[in-house]
């Protein structure tokens, strides 16, 4: 079996945000296979491609296609060498038509002059080729998602491309559209080309490769046949941590529901459901943990609740009251906290101080304000509190916070959402990024806000952290509710299944393909 | 009310047309600075420079003509450095429009005030002033002949790139490229179109426009340079290129439409006790009307997808009412 | 004043004055190519626009009068940009502020004390109603500010030419004046032959009571916030478009508030030509000025003196044409926005103070 490409040792570190997105990664594709590039979000599978396109210049390694070594500096480099990307976010011009954006850059002309007719015709003739139809003349803007990804394939096999990277493919498909998608797939590596796609959704990696590469916090985890896994062992590839965690938490003491969310449906910007029909409870004194891979409509809940956005159906009850109108701040004086996803654009301001970064939920209060005007001192004292309450080492009131490291970050973020006891807490992905110490002190934190009798909904995507931390688990996959374990009996494999969209009896009966070829579908 | 119908004779539609082709010339060159994706709001300075330097060029060369052509290469250096500046060092495009307008405003008057003395204004006798052309035949046509005919080599010239750019942006491969980089850099990027390059050409051909535009003002209809004799032009030919959306005829008519209103004020002036400052109120208000309604369109776009989104939830709920 | 704030001052001089003597490097080069004399026209150029000739005869007293409707439009784009607002529509209600004072000094008959204040209330109202537009039409229909503001300063001129010319013309001399505002309504000038008077002081406490706004109230507080970053404001519960309007009505009404004073205070009317884009230098006002009052005090004055000195030292004793002095702060303009020219030198100040100053400036290591 020939290798259409093989990199050896590829690293990458960017200093800008401190990660280290490649640690000596190696990577080989057979020719003519589908190879399904596998990891969370954050895991480097993205980098490694944008290396081999020639979008990001690596550290150090080395690439080879078909047994040669190559140098790629530039996407040009991995155009000629027969690479094409079809990226996530799409690179067409929206006005032009089918045509025009899948001849863009090579159109055939005369002295310059462009000839439609022409155009139009060498399409059909490329769409008839690879069993692709298209209209040559819609626009772009007119089309559905499925219908631009499928141009932008087509732009990718007209520039000669042996072999076809497809970053997140299926992230704005319909189940539908993800089906068609995938007989596209398997057409073309029949006719001999090869395909990597990268995903993090597992059970469409069952359905359409023939091998898949696991990758985790910069590193490669593995590389399994698909024939000889399974949902349960990838999931725990792609999502355990090493460190195992280690948390004490009293023996749970439930009191009256806090939060309940009645049969919600949100829209995402293509006006696509990322939340369908939900329902949930959350109840004092608990921790109940949103599991599932990024991308599942997380963000969408987490700002239906917070009102950040609006919600398009379904209702959301806080402490008795209907809050679908409320606004941010309304929501927050009845005692809602949230801690971000994102501390550094969303949780924090960091072109300002420590203070004015504290009081963002609460400079309205009277303690804080009077006839208008910000009372400083009490502002600075309240910030030397949380200072102190939260060991934030190198905080000071009156100063800046961008030179603070993340975890310090996090804690102003924490220490400001958590002073006034609050009864719900939203904590997004609360560790991502954190040192060890910071994590420890994360889940500590949150441990007791559960004991005092608040109610916290975790939202994470690291497996051993909704184990640890929370009394009930819910699996979120493709904006609906999976599945609900109960945390003290729950499994990883139980957990990993529901992630992966398969279900609980799936378990009894391994997912294990033996060859029998792509039979199974997704059910729209 | 006979006073005000009396003024829509021909000499306003020559006049109109004159006074529309400096606005035209800076527009064209902002609108394809506008379809490049590089907002150009210096036209004011590069129309000043022109003026200036083709007058002076035109004075030293002897040669009207040979003005026009130092002009047009002074403005294109202009837009060379705006360009420069911009790519290599990332100057916010605005502050650097204004800083370019200021400089030139003050730098055009003081350059002349050392060259000539203390002086508001200069000319010099021996400047010839653009001839008026009469195109034979044409200009025996009944109704449309004294329209068309008559005018300088200036404005048939704004008028041949009214078409040219036309041709180029929606029929060649230059312009659609151009066009590509405006709407999505990054997607013409990646295949390798060389956006820079594309966008400095933009603004060279703009300043290059929008000096002659300001050279017609000198050498082809005043013969003089005085203090900021652009007067405004450069903003108005910007808000032209919006009105017109950036499309060469939407900008030839936005333009007529200003130049038309700029000599019916004068004219109504002369003949009736009507302001004349009202009429040339209509074209930008009517701008300020355009960017409203490109602004609504997408607004709509927006809200179209979640409206579509709740309708289809309370179909289904109605199919399946939830308990 | 502890490390950080003191780096902090540094970093917001430093561009600044590096443009500053760029700039007048740049000027150095243009009195050399004239062949004038280089140190006397810098000497003359200070002097005449910052300098005292005789005791009680200090021509600085004119460049405050000059700096004090710049300081006011300069505030006026301070508190639009720091809600997040690019308006430059500063010139057009600076104009619709100064008729409105103009035709209320004439139509309406007051008292002293009363009809002034009148007049400056209503010369902020109406600059502030012309703030609104482009604010509500931004935060309701997504109207690019920029654009907006550009159209609407050529209306508010037009508009200004009609008036003075029509409705409001006082005479018929060759260009059109709107007649004398009442002695009532005029602004007390401290000065006998001089125009400096009660306008610089409501400068002045503009920029105190602008200060206050911005860093000691809730609602400069939103838009600060609103203006760093939309998706904290948002997070944290503060409305980031009321905050923006706000913004826009008190940015409407300070550059109103300028044109009302430049009429009561030193025309006492208005007339063809009272626009002479004293909204734009207010606009590069604030940006040399680092978006602050206080920066925007300091460099409202030295463009003013520097305008001055030109005029009255450079042209008339050394015949260097004025506009020397306007070409210069331009070129001060494209430096600062050319800042990163300067970031090597920068750098190595930097260095040479935190240096000097003997202490860990950096961060804790991540």
């Amino acid at each position: 079996m020939t290798l259409a490409i093989e990199m050896k040792g590829m690293t990458k570190y960017f200093a800008s945000t401190h990660v280290r997105a490649n640690d000596q990664v190696d990577f080989s594709v057979e020719s003519g296979e589908v190879h399904a590039l596998v990891g969370e979000n954050g895991a480097g599978k993205t980098t490694l491609m944008n290396i081999l396109y020639g979008l990001i210049k690596p550290d150090s390694g080395e690439i080879f296609i078909d047994s040669q070594k190559v140098r790629i500096g530039h996407p040009d480099d991995a155009i000629k060498h027969g690479i094409g990307m079809v990226h996530q976010h799409f690179k067409l011009v929206a006005s032009f038509t089918v045509a025009q954006n899948i001849l863009l850059g090579m159109e055939p002309n005369q002295a310059g002059f462009l000839n439609e007719q022409k155009e139009n015709e060498l399409v059909d003739e490329l769409a008839k080729k690879y069993n692709l139809p298209v209209d040559p003349t819609a626009r772009i803007r007119d089309l559905p998602v499925g219908m631009q990804q499928r141009v932008e394939i087509l732009k990718v096999l007209q520039r000669n491309a042996k072999i076809l990277v497809l970053d997140e493919p299926t992230a704005v498909l319909t189940p539908q559209e993800v089906n068609e998608l995938i007989t596209v797939i398997r057409g073309l590596s029949r006719l001999g080309y090869t395909i990597i796609f990268i995903t993090h959704k597992l059970i469409e990696v069952l359905l359409v490769a023939d091998r898949v590469s696991v990758m985790r916090g910069g590193r490669m985890v593995g590389t399994e046949k698909v024939s000889e896994t399974s949902i349960p062992e990838l999931a725990r590839m792609m999502v355990g941590r090493e460190v195992l965690l280690r948390v004490k938490k009293k023996q749970i003491q439930r009191g009256e529901m806090v939060l309940e969310a009645r049969n919600i449906s949100v829209s995402d910007v293509n006006g696509l459901a990322a939340i369908s029909h939900v329902s949930f409870q959350v109840y004092k004194g608990e921790i109940v943990a949103i599991a599932g891979v990024s991308g599942n409509g997380q963000t969408e809940l987490v700002e239906a609740i917070s009102g950040m956005n609006n919600l398009d159906g379904g209702e959301i009850i806080f402490r008795g009251r209907p809050i679908n109108e409320a606004s941010v701040g309304e929501r927050r004086d009845l005692g809602m906290a949230h801690i971000p996803e994102d501390r550094m654009v969303v949780g924090l301001n960091l072109q300002t101080t420590l203070d004015e970064n504290l009081i963002v939920s609460r400079y309205n209060h009277s303690a804080f304000s009077r006839y208008g005007f910000l009372l400083m001192k009490t502002i600075s004292q309240f910030a030397e509190k949380v200072v102190n309450a939260f060991s934030i080492s190198a905080a000071r009131p009156g100063e800046g916070i961008s030179m603070l490291s993340g975890g310090n970050l996090q804690k102003v973020v924490v220490g400001r959402e958590l002073s006034g006891d609050p009864a719900f807490i939203i904590a997004n992905q609360p560790t991502r990024g954190l040192d060890v110490g910071s994590i420890e002190f994360v889940h500590k934190t949150l441990i007791e806000e559960r004991d005092k009798g608040a109610g916290v909904l975790l939202v994470s995507v690291e497996l051993d952290e909704v184990m640890a931390l929370s009394d009930r688990i819910l699996v979120l996959y493709r904006g609906k509710i999976q599945g609900e374990l109960d945390a003290a009996t729950a499994t990883e494999e139980q957990v990993g299944i529901l992630m992966a969209g398969g279900a609980l009896e799936d378990l009894k009966h391994p997912a294990k393909d033996n060859g029998q070829g792509y039979k199974r579908e997704l059910k729209p | 009310m006979e006073g005000f119908f009396s003024v829509f004779t021909v000499e306003l539609l020559n006049s109109g047309i004159r006074l529309a082709t400096p606005i035209l010339l800076a527009a064209l060159g902002g609108a394809i600075c506008n379809q490049a994706g590089v907002l150009n709001l210096a036209l004011e300075s590069k129309m000043l420079l022109g003026a200036f330097v083709g007058i002076l060029a035109a004075y030293y060369l002897g040669n009207s003509y040979g003005g026009l052509l130092v002009a047009m290469a002074a403005g294109g250096l202009l837009g060379l450095l705006f360009a420069f500046l911009y790519h290599k060092y990332r100057v916010d495009l605005v502050i650097l429009a204004i800083a370019f307008n200021l400089i030139i405003v003050e730098l055009t008057v003081f350059v002349m005030r050392a060259m000539f003395g203390n002086v508001g204004s200069w000319s010099d006798p021996s400047i010839v002033r653009i001839p008026d052309i009469q195109i034979p035949l044409i200009k025996d046509i009944p109704f449309l002949g004294p329209i068309l005919s008559g005018y300088n080599i200036i404005v048939y010239f704004s008028w041949l790139v009214t078409i040219v750019m036309f041709i180029v942006l929606y029929k060649m491969r230059g312009g659609r490229h151009l066009r590509a980089v405006g709407e999505n850099k990054s997607a013409a990027e990646t295949v390798g179109i060389n956006a820079i390059l594309l966008q400095t050409l933009a603004l060279v051909i703009s300043g290059a426009l929008a000096a002659l535009g300001g050279a017609f003002l000198s050498i082809g209809h005043l013969k003089l340079f005085t203090r900021n004799m652009s007067n405004g032009r450069g903003w108005i030919a910007i808000a032209a290129a919006m009105f017109g959306v950036n499309h060469p005829v939407g900008v030839f008519l936005a333009s007529l439409f200003f130049g038309f209103a700029d000599a019916f004020s004068v004219r109504v002036q002369n003949v009736t006790d009507l302001p004349p400052n009202l009429v040339k109120l209509l074209p930008n208000v009517a701008t300020l009307l355009v960017l409203i309604i490109i602004a609504l369109r997408s607004k709509i776009a927006l809200s179209m997808a979640r409206r579509r989104f709740r309708s289809q939830l309370r179909a289904e709920e109605a199919a399946n009412p939830a308990d | 004043m502890n490390n950080q704030r003191f780096r902090k001052l540094l970093d917001a001089i430093l561009v600044p004055l590096l443009a500053i003597l760029s700039g007048l490097v740049v000027m150095g080069i243009l009195i050399l190519i004239l062949k004038k004399p280089l140190f006397e026209s810098y000497a003359v150029l200070f002097s005449k626009g910052f300098g005292c000739e005789a005791y009680g005869n200090c021509i600085f007293i004119t460049t405050l009068e000059r700096a004090t409707p710049i300081i006011l439009t300069g505030l006026s784009a301070v508190v639009a940009f720091r809600s997040g607002m690019f308006s430059i529509g500063q010139e057009g209600q600076y104009l619709l502020g100064a008729a409105a004072a103009a035709w209320l000094g004439y139509a309406i008959h007051l008292p002293p004390i009363l009809h002034p204040l009148v007049l400056i209330i209503a010369g902020m109202l109406v600059g502030a109603g012309y703030g609104w537009i482009p604010g509500i039409l931004k935060v309701k229909l997504g109207v690019n500010e920029l654009l907006a503001t550009i159209m609407l300063n050529s209306i508010a001129a037009l508009i200004i030419e009609y008036l003075v010319q029509f409705p409001m013309r006082g005479d018929r001399s060759t260009t059109a004046h709107s007649p004398v505002i009442d002695e009532s309504a005029q602004l007390m000038s401290f000065l006998p032959g001089s125009k400096w008077g009660v306008g610089f002081v409501i400068a002045v406490i503009a920029v105190i009571v602008i200060f206050i706004y911005l860093w000691r109230t809730k609602h400069g507080y939103e838009q600060r916030m609103a203006g760093q970053s939309r998706k904290f404001a948002l997070y944290g519960g503060i409305h980031s478009d009321n905050a923006a309007i706000r913004a826009m009505l008190i940015s409407g009404a300070l550059a109103g508030l300028a044109g009302a004073i430049e009429v009561m205070g030193v025309h006492r009317r208005i007339m063809t030509g009272f626009s002479v884009g004293l909204g734009f230098d207010g606009l590069t006002s604030a940006i040399l000025g680092q978006t602050h009052p206080i920066g925007v005090f300091i460099v409202a004055i030295l463009f003013s003196g520097l305008k001055l000195g030109a005029q009255l030292g450079l042209q008339l004793n050394l015949e260097i044409p004025r506009e020397l002095g306007g070409t210069i702060i331009g070129f001060i303009i494209l430096f600062v926005a050319a800042g990163k020219l300067y970031e090597e030198s920068i750098v190595r100040v930097r260095d040479w103070f935190t240096r000097k100053r003997g202490s860990n400036l950096k961060g804790e290591i991540p």
